[in-house]
């Protein structure tokens, strides 16, 4: 264990051994994260390096950052990341609003409050893949749900090609998101909800907040930890979307996005050298938004913490 | 910032998971050759490996050949979706697995798998009955001057039309979309995939274009049939002769919108055939073989599979004999009868039985017989993305025809050139 060899050298007192035991304790785990997560990361940045030919059988050359190059001057990629950024933003901004509102609904007393919590969680449960078919047949045109719904009703729309349309395609994509995934966002919040303890509200209520002031300077403030979690995985989630997009338009119409293109280049091209570079930067894009996640909200969290 | 690190590794196992399945190939033996003949002292187990068994005629197939002879065979399906075959399969060749001896090959993929040394060369298989089968399919097998794999079942679309809208079906594409545009107008397979490939090129086949020169080494799609046939599908759409629907809709979204009446014309496989008989247009529509366009033929573009032995199999002889067996006219009648799929041999298109179950039968030979592969190349589908993509483009109106031919030539270019 190389954690235990570094510590030798500083042996003084009982203090050591514990830090020699921990160090044992967790190394199991830390080769463990080595094996499942670095060994493919390091795999995928080395096949990223290389081409490989689609001719000739085994052969493969060092490439350099050719491929990272090939990626970054195509005009794909760059759209495929814009049509991420505006599927993640906007679908996980509509995601939280309507997560706090279930969550609170939710957390009210009533009768069957159990059977509702559960039912809420049947989008959660469907295969994406699965209901992205679905919503590309209700969304057909003439003969999909959407449409006919649309004009039976003598609402404006019933001839919008949807998904073949620019801008449609992808609200369809963000609804599609936003159905599935507002129950998961809501449970997470609802969790939440329930550690806050009731006598806040009470001494707010002694104190004659009104129920906004309550919910403005007691739950949002509380809640915050809750909803950092719930947001990081939504937008984390929402930067490799692939299934939705697959199934729905195969990413035509301004609904290409990393993880798709990194699949056509990877699997369908079987371009491993490029589709690996898409991947890494993929990689690359989510870690520097989980970090700036936790870096600027996440210092609320300490915040709060040394306020109490 | 336990946090952040805990965080960081999860994350990059997630994102990453999407190249995880890259393989370093090592591989550069010889090319292995079955011989004829040896097939019939075989013995041992073979595996077939194709995709889903829908109609249950591929575990039929296996059952009555291991009840004939001395080879046992087996069947692995693999998913329903052709792509999902390819990945599985390739997967599997790139890991040189022994598992599956038969492959149920697509037969776009023949150039790849063949380039790459995963597949036995059956030349001299195929040289002893070369006869039977339609000359077209065995195109499909063939790359760079040899066989690698048997035609097993073929396919190629068809115009549908409307009986009691049209009078006669139109002998030109002009026409057509002309009376498409007086009726309720034609469908047919215009969303950013593989499908819109397969309809292009059937109106640049028709047209007399080509996307490769003979020896494959370059590209001749910037051509001006090219451009006249984007320009006529843009054309199309734009004046309402096709729904701008179209470029949403893929088999399935065609059939449902002509066999419910919505559409007086629908390109689209045989297979709509049989389900046109059983819906409320069933009295009113009926098929006719590719039309021409300009100063071309009527042509189609093959579909289908061919079956082929793996350069990995450990029992060659068996698996030739079970091949020999999948593409015989006795299990060549069977595929047609009882699944609906088009026989490679020329002859089963003549046996009564065949022409109960398929009306027509002799029109399908020669629209078979008319239709051409699609480009032989081992970058296939990056020539197919290049094709695609841009003609999506031209037909949405975010490019002109010319523009649009351009970034073809530009992107098949580019993929030739690939390492």
């Amino acid at each position: 264990m190389e954690a235990a060899t570094v510590a030798r050298p500083r042996r003084r007192g009982s203090g050591l051994s514990e830090r020699r035991l921990a160090a044992a304790m967790v190394s199991p785990s830390l080769i463990v994260i080595a094996l499942v997560a670095a060994y493919p990361i390091g795999y995928a940045i080395w096949l990223s390096l290389h081409e490989y030919s689609v001719r000739v059988p085994g052969l493969s050359r060092w490439a350099a950052l050719k491929n990272y190059d090939t990626a970054l001057s195509s005009s794909e990629f760059w759209e495929a990341l814009r049509n991420t950024f505006l599927f993640t933003g906007i679908s996980v901004t509509i995601e939280l609003v309507l997560g706090i509102a279930f969550a609170l609904a939710m957390h009210q007393a009533f009768k069957g409050r159990a059977v509702l919590r559960a039912t809420v969680l049947v989008p959660w449960a469907v295969l994406t893949f699965g209901s992205g078919l679905l919503w590309r047949s209700i969304f057909e045109p003439d003969l999909g749900f959407a449409n006919s719904m649309l004009s039976a009703l003598g609402l404006p729309g019933g001839d919008i090609v949807w998904l073949g349309t620019e801008g449609y395609a992808m609200a369809v994509m963000i609804f599609a998101d936003v159905w599935k995934t507002a129950p998961f966002m809501a449970l997470l919040l609802l969790a939440g909800l329930q550690v806050i303890p009731d006598d806040v509200y009470d001494a707010a209520k002694v104190d004659g907040a009104s129920a906004w002031q309550r919910f403005m300077s007691i739950t949002l403030p509380l809640l915050k930890p809750a909803i950092l979690v719930a947001l990081l995985f939504r937008t984390l989630d929402a930067l490799r979307v692939f299934d939705l997009p697959f199934a729905l338009t195969q990413g035509a119409n301004g609904t290409n996005t990393l993880s798709l293109h990194a699949y056509q280049e990877l699997t369908a091209n079987r371009l491993v050298g490029l589709g690996s570079a898409l991947s890494v930067l993929t990689f690359l894009i989510v870690m520097v938004v989980s970090f700036m996640y936790i870096r600027f909200v996440g210092g609320n969290i300490r915040g709060l913490a040394d306020e109490r | 910032m336990r946090i952040t690190r805990v965080m960081s590794a999860a994350l990059a196992c997630a994102a990453l998971a999407v190249a995880g399945c890259g393989g370093d190939d090592k591989e550069t033996e010889g090319v292995k050759k079955v011989e004829p003949g040896t097939s019939k002292q075989a013995k041992g187990n073979v595996t077939w490996c194709i995709g889903k068994d829908t109609t249950g005629t591929f575990s039929k197939a296996v059952k009555e050949f291991s009840s004939k002879g001395q080879v046992k065979a087996k069947l692995i399906e693999l998913p329903a979706d052709a792509g999902e075959q390819r990945t599985q399969l390739v997967q599997r060749l790139r890991a040189k697995s022994s598992e599956c001896d038969v492959l149920g090959m697509d037969v776009i993929w023949t150039a790849e798998f063949a380039a790459q040394s995963w597949l036995q060369d059956v030349s001299d298989v195929v040289a002893q009955r070369k006869d039977d089968w339609i000359p077209s399919t065995l195109e499909t097998a063939k790359y760079e001057d040899k066989y690698w794999a048997l035609p097993y079942n073929t396919n190629a679309g068809f115009v549908y039309y409307r009986t009691d809208q049209v009078q006669a079906p139109p002998d030109n594409w002009e026409a057509v979309y002309s009376e498409a545009e007086k009726g309720d107008g034609i469908v047919y397979q215009g969303a950013r995939y593989e499908g819109l490939t397969v309809n292009f090129l059937e109106l640049l086949y028709s047209a007399g274009g080509k996307v490769l020169s003979d020896d494959g080494k370059t590209v001749e799609i910037d051509s001006p049939e090219a451009v006249e046939v984007l320009k006529f599908m843009a054309d199309g759409i734009e004046q309402g002769a096709a729904p701008k629907a179209v470029t949403t809709y893929m088999e399935e979204e065609s059939q449902r919108a002509f066999l419910s009446g919505k559409a007086t014309f629908m390109r689209n496989w045989p297979y709509v055939y049989s389900l046109g008989k059983d819906s409320k247009i069933a009295d009113d529509f009926d098929i006719t073989t590719f039309p021409k366009f300009g100063g071309g033929e009527g042509a189609g573009v093959l579909g289908g599979y061919d079956v082929a032995i793996s350069a990995y199999s450990k029992n060659p002889e068996g698996a030739a004999a079970f091949a020999e067996f999948l593409t015989s006219p006795d299990w060549q009648r069977t595929i047609m009868t009882e699944a609906s799929l088009p026989s490679t041999l020329t002859k089963t298109y003549d046996d009564p039985a065949v022409q109960k179950a398929f009306p027509f039968a002799v029109k399908l030979r020669t629209a078979v017989e008319q239709a051409q592969p699609r480009p032989v190349t081992p970058v296939y589908p990056q020539v197919s993305e290049a094709i695609f993509k841009n003609v999506h483009a031209a037909l949405q109106g975010e490019m002109a025809p010319d523009a649009a031919t351009k970034k073809m030539k530009g992107d098949i270019d580019k993929a030739l050139q690939t390492f």
